[in-house]
């Protein structure tokens, strides 16, 4: 793969009147990577992806795709990007064939070299089997693979995806990551959003995390797990409840003053969040087995996406919530 | 009926409908109608006319007006009741509650019909100011008026929850509905007018569906006899019938309705694209005796052609291609028997009453046919998300507009170029009508424009198609029906320069004046009426074109 940015989004702002859907987003996105767009709803990720295809103008800012200006060489961008909304945009009474024959057709592109363009993209995205289907009686799975097929047509070098694995069976989750890895390999450069994060990780070279319209976190997943998770996350499993507060009262001291012990009698777990090394563990073994705690495990908590996540979005209180612990 | 006022769905469809926006646009506007229809004849001297003339000439310009208004908003509200249940899940919801088919068919057609009634009850100011002018009778002219309008709602009610039940979308169903009512109120009017003053079981039986049609029973009830009944006096029994037929019709379409109310409605499997090019020969040679254009076969790639345009004709609900020549040829057999009518009985009708009919039965098939194909032009793309596909395509907004205006265009010119062999064989007969039969084309081709272009327009308003589908029959049914009514007033309510201003906006009546039907003769429509239409048409394009540079504008 070559370094060279296909996508270069500089200090890119989009307000709605007093409402800031954008704040000063700047991304690269190399030739042949594909870049995941995390965050939840009103973060600004469709926002950036709609001034990216050209459908949206940026109050300020600059957005590029192959050096053409998102804004103002719109002509160029419809033949550089192919671009997949979340509605898949079904006409009735059409075929799958007829369906890609009209966009090839409105691409320009001639009857001859189009019938072999369609058998192409129905090849990649193995549809083939569906082309005599009517596209309104698709499943959702199988119109997320025709719109790919559609935005594949023109053969543009920048294929930008809103949501392609929402609403998909795992099994049809499995095909479209192994469509997305497919068509990076092919040297296409793909932008994916996302809110079933497990999928970006496992495809996505690099992850940007937006919220509230800013970039809270870029880079590779190993990146961003660097730098969200400075601190380390340590938990006990012990072998009764009854013993919870006093490793609690341990673990708070281990870890010094202000840091979070969160506590679960149900799991008989005590998990601490600490900046301590791994060779000052044997400290805390101690303590424990000092004060008669008795415990089965003293490990560390593998902090994943999802975690990286819910720390940049949302406040402490919320994400420990989710994991129906309760604060000491 | 307890058990109906018990009924959950009675309060949420009533107060659903309510208090929607367009309920209140609705009511505002029919409220506002009312009004103006009053005063616009309502006496400025101080003399008492002891005949009562005066009054029953406000009262018929009201009555008419009454009926107008429920034809054009009345089947917008049962239409998409059942079918936006259906695919929002709701429907689903409450079969698995413990109501049973029954009581919800109660529920969603007392709420819809007690709504609907609000409408008929906010005419009630205007017509106590009718009565208080004397001359009208209480019983004789109010109560059956107000009788045959509550019998015609109920009726357009149990068809529309009907047609929703058996159709796949509330767009289709809106559509279907007008057509539908179009077709009882207006259509059953024309057999009769072949048989009138005859006997026989046709001619009995003409008279017997002449009168399942709300419009005759009006006519009656306001002095005015009936449609085309060129002077012979009826018995006066047509509202009665109507009051006998039309409760039957409505429980004939409420029972099926209700036996359709279960699984049955969400039992249907996804179509898995049967292809006539796969079959065996046999299918093939079959399918291609009884298809001239075979729906099923694989089409060939589009060419140069505007990609839109062809894309509009394979894939808009109604107006396909195959669907297209059917109707063409329906619209030539019509017409031709239309002719050999004209050959049998031309020392009774005249060729002029034939070509009279033949420009009603375009205008009927103008008013069926434009809605379906154009108001969904652009509110059908903004629907399914097929407009921000197109956006990202190289394809200019003129372009796809462009294409979709001709697809409608062309749809419409065919289907009434399938009516020419009728025209032919008027001439043929009777060669003294070739000008008026070329100026009748003219208008009849204005009259064509006009409606694609007012419903295309419309269809840039709305994000629905369904709404646009009923804003297009409304104002279109406006144009070219309602002018017609204010033409019925002649003399009386209105004056001569009145109906004149109302004719000159629709290019129909101008065609009845060149073809010299009886009533327009006075009316000198052409051209300014081609004018005028060209002029609205225009301006509907320009209004089009500055909503298409909104929409496609990066936000």
């Amino acid at each position: 793969m070559s370094g060279e940015a296909v996508i270069e989004i500089e200090n890119l702002t989009k307000r709605y009147g007093e409402f800031v859907a954008l704040q000063s987003l700047s991304l690269t996105v190399e030739r042949g990577r594909i870049l995941g767009l995390i965050g939840p709803n009103g973060a600004g990720k469709t926002t950036t992806i709609k001034i990216l295809v050209g459908l949206s103008r940026p109050t300020s800012g600059v957005a590029r795709i192959a050096g053409a200006d998102c804004t103002n060489d719109v002509r160029k961008i419809k033949r550089l990007v192919g671009y997949m909304p979340d509605k898949f945009g079904s006409y009735e009474n059409m075929r799958v064939r007829e369906y890609l024959d009209f966009f090839g057709a409105a691409f320009g592109i001639r009857r001859s070299a189009r019938n072999k363009r369609i058998d192409e993209v129905l090849e990649i995205t193995d549809s083939t089997y569906m082309q005599d289907r009517y596209v309104e009686s698709l499943s959702h799975g199988m119109q997320q693979r025709v719109g790919i097929a559609r935005t594949l047509l023109h053969d543009p070098e920048v294929l930008i995806f809103d949501e392609p694995a929402n609403g998909l069976d795992p099994k049809a989750r499995v095909e479209m990551r192994e469509l997305l890895l497919r068509l990076a390999g092919m040297g296409k450069t793909l932008i994916v959003t996302s809110h079933i994060l497990p999928e970006l990780a496992r495809i996505c070279d690099r992850v940007a995390i937006l919220s509230g319209g800013g970039l809270r976190a870029a880079g590779t997943l190993a990146e961003i797990m660097k730098t969200v998770t400075q601190a380390r996350l340590l938990e006990i499993q012990l072998n009764s409840a009854d013993q919870v507060d006093a490793a609690a009262a341990i673990l708070g001291e281990f870890a010094g003053p202000g840091s979070e012990v969160v506590r679960s009698e149900s799991e008989r777990t005590v998990q601490v969040r600490t900046s301590r090394r791994e060779d000052e563990w044997h400290e805390l073994a101690s303590k424990l087995i000092g004060a008669g705690v008795r415990f089965s495990q003293l490990r560390e908590i593998q902090t994943d996406l999802e975690d990286a996540y819910l720390s940049v979005t949302e406040p402490s209180s919320k994400a420990d919530a989710k994991r129906s612990v309760t604060h000491v | 009926m307890s058990d109906s006022v018990a009924n959950p769905i009675i309060q949420r469809e009533l107060v659903g409908l309510v208090t929607s926006r367009r309920a209140l646009g609705v009511q505002i506007a029919l409220a506002a109608t009312f009004v103006g229809l009053v005063m616009l004849r309502w006496p400025t001297d101080a003399r008492v006319g002891l005949s009562g003339a005066r009054s029953f000439d406000v009262f018929r310009v009201f009555g008419y007006g009454l009926l107008t208004s429920l034809l054009l908003f009345v089947p917008a509200f049962p239409a998409a009741s059942i079918v936006k249940e259906r695919n929002k899940g709701t429907l689903a919801l409450l079969f698995n509650s413990p109501l049973s088919p029954l009581a919800i068919y109660i529920g969603k057609f007392i709420g819809v019909f007690t709504f609907v009634s609000m409408l008929l009850i906010l005419s009630l100011p205007a017509v106590a100011a009718c009565y208080a002018m004397g001359g009208i009778g209480l019983w004789s002219e109010i109560g059956r008026l107000y009788l045959v309008l509550l019998a015609m709602l109920a009726q357009y009610v149990a068809v529309g929850l009907w047609i929703s039940a058996r159709t796949g979308s509330p767009d289709a169903a809106m559509r279907i509905t007008y057509l539908t009512i179009v077709g009882l109120a207006a259509v059953t009017l024309i057999p009769n007018l072949f048989y009138q003053g005859q006997t026989g079981l046709i001619a009995t039986l003409c008279d017997w569906v002449r009168c399942v049609s709300p419009i005759a029973a009006v006519m009656e009830i306001l002095g005015h006899g009936s449609v085309g009944s060129q002077g012979l006096i009826g018995d006066g029994t047509i509202a009665y019938r109507f009051l006998l037929l039309s409760p039957i019709l409505t429980l004939f379409f409420a029972a099926t309705t209700i036996s359709r109310l279960n699984y049955r409605i969400f039992d249907r499997s996804r179509s898995q694209g049967r292809i006539t090019d796969d079959q065996s020969t046999s299918v093939k040679v079959a399918r291609g005796m009884f298809y001239l254009v075979d729906p099923q076969r694989r089409k060939a790639g589009i060419g140069l052609i505007n990609p839109v345009f062809v894309k509009e004709f394979r894939t808009r609900r109604f107006g396909r291609m195959h669907w297209i020549l059917r109707l063409v040829s329906l619209c030539a057999v019509v017409s031709v028997l239309l002719a050999f009518v004209t050959t049998v009985q031309s020392e009774v009708w005249g060729a002029r009453t034939i070509g009279g009919i033949m420009v009603l039965l375009q205008l009927l098939l103008v008013l069926l046919l434009v809605p379906s194909t154009s108001a969904g032009l652009i509110a059908t793309e903004r629907e399914s998300g097929g407009w921000v596909l197109l956006q990202m395509t190289p394809l200019s907004s003129l372009r796809i507009v462009s294409g979709k205006l001709w697809s409608a265009i062309v749809t419409v010119g065919a289907v009434l170029l399938g009516t020419l062999p009728g025209y032919l064989v008027l001439i043929w007969i009777n060669p003294d009508l070739e000008y008026e039969v070329r100026q009748v084309l003219i208008s009849l081709g204005f009259a064509a424009i006009l409606a694609v272009t007012v419903s295309a327009f419309v269809s840039s308003l709305f994000r629905r198609t369904a709404a646009a589908t009923a804003t297009a029959y409304g104002v279109l049914i406006a144009i070219f029906i309602g002018t017609l009514l204010v033409w019925l007033g002649r003399d009386a309510p209105f004056g001569f320069a009145t109906v004149r201003a109302a004719l000159i906006i629709n290019p129909v009546a101008a065609a009845m004046a060149e073809m010299k039907v009886a009533g327009f003769e006075p009316y000198d429509l052409v051209p300014i009426a081609w004018w005028v239409s060209g002029g609205l048409s225009l301006a509907c394009l320009v209004g089009l074109a500055v909503r298409i540079a909104q929409i496609s504008r990066p936000s």
